[in-house]
């Protein structure tokens, strides 16, 4: 072999012996004295010795949650979902280190920057459960991440009592825990009353007319709180089905998420749905505001009474939307929350 | 022993292909140390017998032997070291430089990095063959009588005792078609043994010590050069007419005019 | 310059530009002032510059440099022993083999996604290669053909997992694809590393023979070498290679094509020197890259994007000012 495979065959074992010496130098620390405990949505316990004071939050609901357990100034970094058009306005109303661009953020729940989330030093990071292989790099930094996966309002419940528990703001979780359990209670009471015949809805993701959520999703959950059917039965969590189905299903009322290209009255347009109910009818609706109609925080209750408004004019026609909205803000968000309404309106 | 002057001996061989057969029990014999052409028609199976000698193409029945040396049980580096093959055609996609492609004939004595020596006996060959100064040209850039001339370099890089051409000729020019074949000539007087498939059944009898006629799947007659000047025989094996011209001691054929 | 020259600077390069690398990042704390103090002892805050240049910008460095290289290296080799200029790895269906395995994992959480990528994208080639394989040969043309049928097949069983998959998964599923360097550790490293080095061994040990595989099978056969063996030899290193790179770092598109003609515009078709090149230009090149995809914007952006977006103009550049001989 000539001097130069030989050369460089020494180069690769040599950064192979380097590399198996590479390894991250911060250890785990000493397990002792942990006053907070809790087990995330990946089923690992997270142990804190004091409540986390420099949380990096790369979740836009977790993100909502924190600010709704006053422990927005534990947060150190916020995901960069929260400078786009849409959701800045909002935060900003929230956060004057928000409105002032001063909070860093390290990237949104995927693409993470490794190196900006280590330099912060947080003594927390939240994240979605999924994001395997960034939550395997940041703990190989010695930093307690909590991973998060929400398919249902028991696990929003589960995480809010979590991060209260986190951030030594427990007190302030049950109390807001206990008002959205309690909105649920009174509008099911008003629901009872009445006896109008179930609607069928139909769900409508962005991706498209015919994108759907099944029976195991928590559109499931919010479209049966709401007192009505989920005309796709199928039992996954997210279904594209064809219009064919949609025509059998012939759903009474048509729900879609928020949309930026399409809007109900192109569907109200779509000749081929023109023997739909939901179309006949002009029963198409859009929820308008990600941030306002979220399903991943304790904001769920309105999107729940929006869509019963919907399907059941009549029964709820006292019921003030704008004014529920309202009193859900200042109750979750505090003072500051009566700004979101009023960015909102605009 | 009989065998030691025999370069080649086939005995029986039948080879075919899809269902068709393309050599019917040919049998024939090749010397060492001489200039043989093998001549015939197209498709007659030429190039499939020379294929066979270099061990490019396995027959399905009968023993070819080189040197002496059962040709189905040499490996691939024993048998570089005893038959080198120039085949008709050769497209090389990267542009090598000349030096690089004869190079590579020395594979059989690399085990994986060419050596100085290599490279010393590639220039070599490239002196005796005349192109030292193609050099550092790049293959690919080269006229295809070049190119040839470039395959020839590497075939003598090799170093084999046997040379087995496919039609060398085919894409010289009138001067370096002479050039060519003296240059086989004097390679033979040296001792190499060389076995070509010619189109040009005139420059073969000009140049060649000795002549396998190939017709109908089979080597008609094999050897022994005198009796190849016979009119009659030669157009049995051109199919057609022709007339024969003497030629200091052999002859040349000419096509009948109309 | 002439060629020595050329090859005296790339062997020289990368030590420099991997040490650049350590000082470029976007944190505000490992700032260069800040990473010369550490060797001075001076830092205000030693600790995590030590962590931000050792644990995640060193990693991270060595990781790429090996990506970029493996990918590199087998897009040469495969190109090599196809005798074609227009294949690499990825046209035998390894991206996509290596695409349906990380996606099936992401949305299943059955395997490692790095594993199950990897496993998927070996068996992607080995499908295509014994699909090919007929009366015990394997014709260029078949092999690219099966290639393509079973690329085919595995974008048909991806794009099944991403359409019974919820959109945040679907969104994961997506990024991956794109390619991921961000999420490099020591532990990804040294994951991968012994693959990609014994790949890449074999085909430094190889690269000669490359040159006589490219005159074609009867060429090299008639002057001593196997060019079955070889070539499932050759293959299956620069398989190995190229899929523990893709598994660990998703899909960096075409990068093992562009590179390889880059190299030989550079230093000419020899795999003798275009060989150990490819690896050490394909390292720094991507490197170089990911310099840019790490500072440029305050988020990461996908490597794969970056590639071609920066990869693709410099290499019609580089297309149109010099003569590679494909005017034939």
């Amino acid at each position: 072999m000539g001097y130069r495979t030989k050369a460089f065959l020494y180069f690769l074992i040599l950064i192979v012996i380097i590399t198996s010496f590479g390894c991250s130098t911060t250890g785990d620390k000493p397990f002792d004295a942990f006053a907070i405990s809790v087990t995330d949505f990946r089923g690992k316990e997270i142990s804190l010795a004091k409540p986390a004071t420099r949380i990096v939050c790369l979740i836009e609901s977790g993100l909502s949650g924190l600010y709704m357990l006053q422990a927005e100034n534990q947060v150190i970094a916020v995901p960069s979902a929260v400078y786009d058009e849409g959701l800045f306005s909002r935060y900003a109303a929230l956060d004057d280190r928000i409105k002032n661009k001063q909070l860093p953020a390290p990237g949104n729940w995927d693409f993470v920057s490794i190196e900006n989330i280590v330099a912060l030093q947080p003594d927390l990071v939240i994240i979605w459960s999924s994001q395997t292989e960034s939550i395997q790099s940041i703990e190989a930094h010695g930093i307690p991440v909590y991973g998060v996966f929400l398919e249902s309002f028991s696990d929003v419940y589960k995480e809010i009592e979590d991060l209260g528990k986190l951030t030594g703001k427990s007190q302030r979780a049950d109390s807001i825990i206990a008002y959205t359990k309690s909105e649920i209670i009174s509008f099911k009471k008003q629901q009872k009353s009445s006896n109008e015949k179930k609607k069928s809805v139909y769900f409508m993701w962005s991706q498209g007319l015919l994108s759907t959520a099944g029976t195991t999703s928590t559109v499931n959950e919010l479209i049966e709180l709401a007192g009505a059917i989920n005309s796709c039965t199928f039992s996954q969590e997210h279904v594209t089905i064809n219009k064919e189905r949609l025509l059998d299903w012939n759903p009474d009322v048509m729900v879609m998420w928020h949309n930026p290209s399409l809007k109900p009255g192109d569907i109200i347009a779509l000749p081929e749905l023109k023997q739909v109910s939901a179309i006949q009818n002009k029963q198409v609706f859009e929820l308008s505001s990600v941030f306002m109609y979220d399903l991943w925080t304790l904001k769920f209750p309105n999107s729940v009474k929006t869509i019963a408004k919907w399907c059941y004019p009549d029964t709820f026609a006292d019921l003030d939307l704008k004014e529920e909205q309202h009193k859900m803000l200042i109750e979750l968000y505090g003072k500051r929350g009566g700004r979101l309404m009023d960015e909102w309106q605009e | 022993m009989e065998q030691v002057n025999k370069a080649v001996q086939v005995r029986n061989i039948s080879f075919g292909y899809n269902g068709q057969l393309i050599l019917d029990d040919v049998n024939a014999e090749i010397e060492a140390g001489k200039l043989t052409f093998i001549l015939g028609r197209n498709g007659s199976g030429k190039s499939t017998l020379l294929k066979i000698l270099g061990g490019l193409l396995n027959s399905q029945e009968g023993v070819t032997r080189i040197f002496g040396k059962n040709s189905a049980k040499l490996n691939v580096s024993e048998r570089s070291k005893l038959t080198g093959f120039l085949n008709q055609h050769h497209n090389a996609v990267f542009p090598f430089s000349v030096e690089d492609v004869v190079l590579t004939g020395r594979a059989g004595f690399i085990n994986f990095i060419p050596k100085e020596s290599d490279r010393e006996a590639s220039v070599q060959a490239m002196e005796k063959v005349g192109i030292l100064h193609l050099r550092n040209r790049n293959y690919t850039d080269l006229s295809g009588g070049e190119q040839q001339m470039v395959m020839i370099a590497r075939l003598l890089a090799q170093n084999p005792k046997i040379l087995l051409l496919d039609e060398p000729t085919t894409y010289l020019d009138f001067s370096n078609q002479s050039h060519l074949l003296n240059l086989l000539k004097q390679l033979v007087k040296e001792g190499l043994t060389i076995v070509a498939v010619m189109h040009d059944p005139n420059l073969a009898f000009i140049f060649g010590d000795d002549f396998l006629f190939m017709k109908d799947k089979k080597v008609l007659r094999s050897g022994k050069s005198l009796k190849a000047w016979d009119t009659e025989f030669l157009k049995t094996i051109y199919h057609g007419k022709l007339e024969t011209i003497p030629y200091k001691g052999r002859v040349l054929l000419v096509p009948f005019l109309n | 310059m002439n060629n020595r020259n050329i090859s005296i600077l790339l062997y020289s390069l990368p030590i420099p530009v991997i040490l650049v690398s350590l000082f470029i990042g976007p944190s505000q704390y490992a700032t260069p002032g800040a990473i010369l103090n550490m060797f001075f002892n001076i830092a205000d805050n030693p600790g995590i510059v030590k962590s931000i240049v050792v644990d995640v910008r060193l990693p991270r460095v060595l990781l790429t440099f090996f990506v970029g290289g493996s990918l590199a290296i087998s897009g040469c080799s495969i190109q090599g022993i196809f005798r074609n200029p227009l294949t690499d790895s990825y046209i035998l269906g390894l991206s996509s083999g290596a695409a349906f395995g990380a996606a099936l994992a992401l949305a299943y959480a059955f395997l490692p996604v790095q594993l199950s990528a990897f496993i998927f994208g070996l068996a992607a080639v080995g499908l295509s290669y014994f699909m090919a394989r007929k009366n015990r040969n394997v014709s260029i043309v078949s092999l690219i053909l099966s290639g393509i049928i079973v690329s085919g097949i595995f974008t048909a069983l991806l794009t099944m997992v991403q359409f019974f998959s919820d959109p945040f998964k679907l969104q994961s599923i997506v990024h991956w694809t794109m390619g991921n360097l961000h999420n490099a550790s020591w532990g990804k490293l040294q994951s991968s590393i012994i693959p990609m080095s014994a790949g890449v061994a074999v085909l430094i040990i190889y690269r000669w023979r490359l040159n006589v595989l490219a005159l074609g099978d009867d060429e090299a056969r008639t002057v001593g070498i196997n060019p079955g063996k070889d070539k499932i030899i050759i293959l299956f290193a620069a398989t190995l290679a190229s899929s523990s790179a893709v598994a660990v770092a998703g899909i960096i598109g075409l990068y093992g094509l562009i590179v390889p003609h880059m190299v030989r515009m550079i230093i000419g078709p020899d795999n003798r020197q275009s060989i150990p090149l490819n690896f050490l230009f394909g390292g720094m090149f991507l490197l170089i890259i990911d310099n840019f995809s790490r500072t440029l914007s305050g988020f990461e952006l996908p490597i794969g994007v970056f590639t071609m977006l920066l990869g693709a103009p410099f290499f019609i550049f580089l297309m149109k000012k010099t003569n590679i001989g494909w005017n034939r």
